[in-house]
């Protein structure tokens, strides 16, 4: 099966953030994902955006929906590299990233975050 | 809206009640923590957090707490959270910040 692909790029401001978040609840939603994975999505997608904001102009986000996988791919988000203080919120995200998700990969480009599928999309998928 | 907040002294129980409604991301808490400095820099006080009509919350309100916590914590304050939802519970987990906060069940 081909996946099916989202993208969505917004301006780096902290205002249009929540933008992205509806997106993700929106596109979850549709895929079947109960209320609680819902949730969890909007706060990775938040965190990941959040992170990315101040290094780039515009953050691309790519939502890929597979048989089973819902894959977020968000362009410059980075693993700090050290314990500064400041930090904190940063090391705050990328725990509760990892938590919630499935998958998180990390790599020069950015970050991908995986969440399982189970029934949901196969019903979805009887109805087309 | 994207974020209300209500903040009032009770003089009974003497703590600053902070009821926070919507969403607390890195666009609406700055204006949280002006809010609660400003409180907590008039009267120092334990500052108790209502989340019953707190719809969401990611790693920047965490941060603003730990800064608002920073401030009333040399006068022995504490930061006391109560009626939160369980995904938003959820992250105060994640983050081990549930022993740095009083989180009422």
């Amino acid at each position: 099966m081909k996946s099916d692909v989202f993208k969505l790029t917004i301006p780096s401001k902290p205002d249009y953030i929540s933008v992205a978040r509806l997106t993700s609840s929106c596109i979850s939603s549709k895929l079947g994902l109960s209320i609680d994975e819902i949730e969890d999505i909007k706060v990775c997608l938040s965190e990941a955006c959040t992170n990315a904001l101040e290094r780039t102009d515009e953050i691309n986000i790519t939502f890929e929906v597979t048989k089973d996988q819902l894959i977020i791919t968000v362009d410059d988000v980075l693993l700090p590299e050290n314990d500064d203080e400041k930090m904190e919120e940063i090391h705050f995200g990328i725990l509760i990233m990892k938590s919630l998700m499935d998958e998180v990969n990390f790599s020069e480009k950015g970050v991908e975050m995986i969440k399982y599928l189970e029934d949901g999309l196969h019903e979805k998928e009887k109805e087309l | 809206m994207a974020l209300d907040i209500k903040i009032n002294f009770d003089e009974d129980n003497n703590y600053w009640l902070v009821k926070p409604i919507g969403e607390v991301d890195i666009y609406t808490s700055p204006e949280l923590k002006d809010k609660i400095s400003q409180a907590v820099g008039d009267k120092k006080a334990d500052i108790v957090i209502d989340g019953k009509e707190l719809e969401y919350l990611d790693s920047t309100g965490l941060g603003t707490l730990i800064g608002i916590l920073k401030m009333i914590k040399d006068n022995n304050h504490k930061i006391y959270i109560r009626n939160l939802r369980a995904n938003i519970r959820k992250l105060f987990d994640i983050t081990e910040l549930d022993k740095v906060f009083v989180i009422e069940e």
